[in-house]
């Protein structure tokens, strides 16, 4: 009897337990295919997510492939084919979601494009592996784009990219709550307390400056260079030089000090990340943000009113001078049609009508003189965002920049939440050495 | 299984005994659309692997090419005889182990032993190549040319020998071949209003199309110029006169920089200056580094002792995890699976509700509750908790969001194991004279535990490399000020995955040797927690 019933119990539990656990072991039973998810007890991956976020198959029929994300695709995909019919070939644009992963991988196999759109920071990298080919600009043609354009399209004396779009982050202000911008720190910071006090409740925060818990180099970098500090220092041919930091130097600690000063007021906090940044100022709950021009899309579908004007100047030290970061063109080292793609950026991309296009699409200042001062002309936010960056310099593009965002962004979260300012950063600086001396 | 009925006498066979040994005519043959379908498929197969050996053969891998005449040679010769019938059955899952278990792991050990990464991802020949390509710079103080691209008249535009026809910035005409520039006399040559050559007597001019399938011989082509350099085409149109800065000599393996004097050695799988100062070329190549990563791993301080930490916090992790769930579900199993609570059906639905959600949403949802400032946990609870940014905190946070993805899964295990004990060993323990608590220690908990004791391990087994709820929740953090590669959080899944991709330098290698210390580490726990779940079987 016991043993009967102990049997019985086996095998009907052991076939629930099949159905339900999807069959995780190796026999395979009809019984597993209806249930696959219960294999994982807690968060599978999504092949929805997956899927989306695939990378391009490279269309085999064309003559010309160009790659980008999804939000420059479309304005592209109108003057490629233009360029296209001018020349009596086929051109397509594709998305690849994670375009920078992406390239790499699919032109290690033969399979990438023959154009790539992206930052110039992830140049070093790419140049690292072989798969981006220098570029080849006529003078006159370069004496038409922005001089600090041009200057972050080049890596180790040469030039791998056409660049078409400028982007750095200025302070944006909801006008409805702070009509005049500040032009200090001090001044923000009065005049943002002012008004929080003053909105019963509404208004949460003063400044919004993406943190997070662990931290934004990005963001922090303008707080060392109002005192002069930096990353890198640079070589005699004006590149980057990853022996020389700067970031434990006397006038990046200053910076760092005013990060302390501002997490210790609340003014900073590392509660305020990529998560929520935008989400804040869009419901009015800040006067003040720290961001670029990709913010505006949104703030403009919420219905806020806003002006943007340069970086505050810090106490006892100069303007912040935020990173300058150019979106531009590169050449697969890989082409399977190289003559066209060089073709293409070189004497295609440069034109006044593609650049004002692509900004149309973007929102993001041209690279292009004139298709710039076309667009300022028309958009005071766009000369606004343009004159934040005017004195900036271009992130650096070395591939040692890889070990510089983790150390130092979590220093500055850390910072920001308490930790002594001189000691973190000297801690930052010596890993960041370690992990170029690693490379 | 001792209980089974004894198998009935079995049945005569119908038809002929010796059909299998195939005399003519007496074999039931199979249906003809049946056969039609079968060589249809083969053939299919057959042309499949042709196009793939066609991919493999452009890639030029030749072991693909092995491989794939191999498998499509099995497949011929297991499907179209009418032998080796259990293999019929046998191979595709012995192909598709082969192709998704065995090949990775393979794959994996041989990462392990080479230094593959972001600056490490080609051969040297190719490294060594492209820094070349690269230092091309145009001579300064020299013109920029229009450009036709053309062959001599009657020669095939696909294989033909190329000349540049050229049109320097005063208007003078030249063509130019890898020989040299010559004069190309004005005579019949018709330009665009930019100077663009469009015919020229003795030459035809190639279109876009039929240029950029030269593309590579134009890549290579250089009208030598005095003074080393040599004329170059920039697209379709244009021409500039550059000159290779940095040369390699193969006899002595080395990389000169003309322009600096600059030598080159290969140290490190880079271009590195002999004298030592000054940086190396960018650009590196992968080479096998034999056990490096192996022992980077057991020596280097800060692994180590990160990697020590790491595992610790990994296994408490998944123990608490599959240990909470399991509790948790069970206790609502057993509740629910009383028959006199009402609207079972109901509860159980709301219950299961958590498990229908995708974990990625609710991992997202539950960070920004996580929030200090702005987060549903603290304002619910009115503390100020940094739970992101507190090692502990975050430990916590980790668990508490586990136990409530998990155990949705576990009470739908443990109900589904309540009911299939059967109602008369409660019964018999019942009128044994058992009280409630008793039955359930000594009767059904036994019970129960030996139905979902593989699935415990199992849940272990996924909660060990639970990747997901980590990289959505705390990203591994709050990091530790010394090495901010190690995050207090981290699992080691997640730390392999920030060496490999998300990393200070990518390196595929090292998070390999990652991975195959966490393949064994689940091995051992797995297999030493099967055998206890045989003893649970053999106790009862």
């Amino acid at each position: 009897m016991h043993r009967r019933a102990y049997a019985a119990m086996v095998a009907g539990s052991g076939a629930v337990a099949l159905i339900v656990s999807g069959c995780g072991g190796s026999t395979p039973t009809t019984a597993s295919t209806g249930a696959a998810p219960a294999t994982t007890s807690a968060t599978a991956p999504a092949p929805a997510a997956a899927a989306t976020s695939a990378a391009p198959v490279r269309d085999a029929n064309v003559d010309l492939v160009i790659w980008s994300d999804a939000d420059r695709a479309p304005a592209l995909t109108k003057f490629a084919t233009a360029f296209g019919q001018e020349n009596g070939i086929k051109v397509a644009v594709q998305i690849a979601p994670d375009t920078r992963q992406q390239f790499k991988d699919a032109t290690k196999v033969g399979q990438g494009p023959d154009v790539l759109v992206g930052a110039h920071d992830w140049l070093g990298e790419l140049v690292q592996n072989a798969t981006v080919a220098p570029i080849n600009l006529a003078p006159d043609v370069v004496a038409k784009l922005q001089p600090n354009a041009v200057a972050a399209t080049k890596f180790n004396g040469q030039t791998y990219g056409v660049p078409y779009a400028i982007e750095n982050i200025a302070l944006m202000r909801n006008t409805a709550l702070a009509p005049t911008a500040p032009t200090s720190m001090d001044q923000l910071i009065t005049e943002g307390t002012k008004i929080k006090a003053a909105s019963g409740g509404k208004v949460t925060n003063v400044l919004i400056q993406q943190v997070g818990k662990t931290g934004n180099a990005y963001y922090t970098y303008p707080y060392f260079t109002a005192y002069g500090g930096g990353i890198f220092g640079t070589k005699a041919n004006g590149d980057y030089d990853p022996t020389k930091l700067l970031v434990d130097s006397a006038a990046s600690l200053k910076g760092a000090a005013e990060l302390a000063k501002l997490g210790k007021a609340k003014i900073l906090t590392t509660n305020i990340g990529d998560d929520n940044a935008e989400a804040l100022f869009d419901a009015g709950k800040a006067p003040f943000f720290i961001t670029g021009p990709w913010a505006q899309t949104n703030a403009k579908k919420a219905g806020i009113k806003y002006a943007v004007s340069n970086l505050p100047t810090l106490p006892g030290g100069g303007q912040m001078q935020p990173f300058l970061g150019v979106q531009m063109f590169y050449v697969s080292a890989k082409a399977k049609n190289a003559a066209l793609a060089q073709e293409f950026v070189t004497n295609y991309v440069t034109r006044d009508d593609v650049q004002t296009a692509l900004f149309k699409a973007t929102g993001r200042p041209p690279a292009l003189k004139s298709a710039y001062d076309a667009a300022a002309a028309a958009d005071p936010m766009v000369k606004a965002f343009f004159e934040a960056g005017k004195a900036a310099k271009p992130m650096p593009n070395i591939p040692a920049m890889n070990s510089v965002w983790g150390p130092l962004g979590q220093a500055s979260a850390d910072i920001v939440s308490g930790q002594d300012p001189a000691t973190r950063l000297k801690a930052a600086s010596a890993e960041i050495a370690a992990n170029i001396a690693k490379g | 299984m001792s209980t089974r009925t004894p198998t009935a006498p079995r049945p005569a066979p119908v038809g002929p005994r010796d059909g299998r040994r195939g005399r003519p005519g007496s074999v039931t043959r199979p249906p003809l659309w049946a056969t039609v379908v079968k060589w249809v498929a083969l053939a299919l197969v057959v042309l499949l692997g042709a196009y793939l050996v066609q991919r493999t053969i452009s890639a030029g891998y030749a072991f693909g090419v092995v491989l794939v005449a191999f498998v499509v040679l099995a497949v011929l010769a297991v499907y179209s005889t009418r032998r080796a019938v259990a293999m019929k059955y046998l191979l595709p899952g012995l192909l598709l182990l082969l192709a998704l278990q065995i090949w990775p792991i393979v794959y994996t050990v041989a990462t392990a032993f080479t230094n593959y990464g972001d600056g490490h991802s080609i051969s040297k020949q190719e490294a060594t190549d492209s820094i070349v390509a690269s230092s091309v710079q145009e001579v300064a103080g020299t013109p920029r040319y229009r450009m036709s691209v053309a062959v001599q008249q009657g020669a095939d535009p696909v294989t033909g020998g190329l000349s540049l026809l050229l049109t320097g910035p005063d208007g003078a005409t030249f063509v130019g071949t890898p020989k040299g520039l010559a004069d190309l006399p004005a005579d019949g040559v018709t330009k665009t209003s930019t100077g663009k050559i469009t015919a020229a007597p003795g030459f035809t001019v190639l279109n876009a199309r039929q240029v950029n399938a030269r593309s590579k011989d134009l890549s290579a082509l250089g009208v030598p110029t005095a003074g080393g350099g040599g004329i170059k085409p920039v697209g379709l149109s244009e021409a500039f006169v550059g000159k290779t800065t940095v040369v390699y000599d193969a006899a002595a393996d080395t990389l000169t920089d003309t322009v600096t004097g600059t030598v080159y050695v290969p140290k490190n799988a880079f271009w590195t200056p002999r004298t030592g100062d000054g940086a190396a070329y960018a650009t590196g190549w992968k080479e096998n580094v034999g056990l490096k990563n192996f022992s980077t791993l057991l020596t280097n301080d800060t692994i180590r002792s990160g990697f020590l930490k790491i595992f610790v916090w990994n296994v408490v992790f998944a123990v608490v995890s599959v240990g909470s769930t399991f509790l948790l579900g069970m206790l609502l199993a057993l509740l629910f699976d009383d028959v006199r609570l009402r609207g079972r059906r109901f509860y159980r639905s709301i219950i299961i509700l958590p498990y229908a959600i995708p974990g990625f949403v609710t991992a997202l949802l539950w960070r920004s509750m996580y929030n200090q400032d702005f987060g549903l946990v603290n304002s619910l609870t009115h503390l100020d908790v940094d739970w992101l940014g507190n090692p502990w905190a975050a430990k916590a946070a980790i668990l508490v969001t586990n136990l409530w993805l998990g155990f949705p899964y576990m009470f739908l295990v443990c109900t589904g194991a309540l009911q299939s004990i059967p109602g008369d060993v409660r019964e018999a323990a019942k009128i044994d004279g058992a009280s409630p608590a008793r039955t359930l220690r000594s009767i059904i908990m036994p019970l129960l535990l030996v139905a979902v004791g593989p699935l415990l391990i199992a849940s272990f087994a996924f909660n060990f490399n639970n990747f997901g709820l980590i990289f959505l929740l705390t990203k591994g953090g709050p990091f530790e000020s010394t090495d901010t590669s190690i995050g207090s959080s981290d699992l080691l899944i997640t730390y392999a995955f920030r060496l490999a991709f998300s990393g200070v330098n990518p390196n595929y290698g090292l998070a390999s040797t990652v991975s195959i210390f966490i393949f064994v580490i689940v091995a051992i726990m797995s297999y030493s927690g099967f055998r206890r779940t045989k003893n649970l079987e053999e106790v009862n």
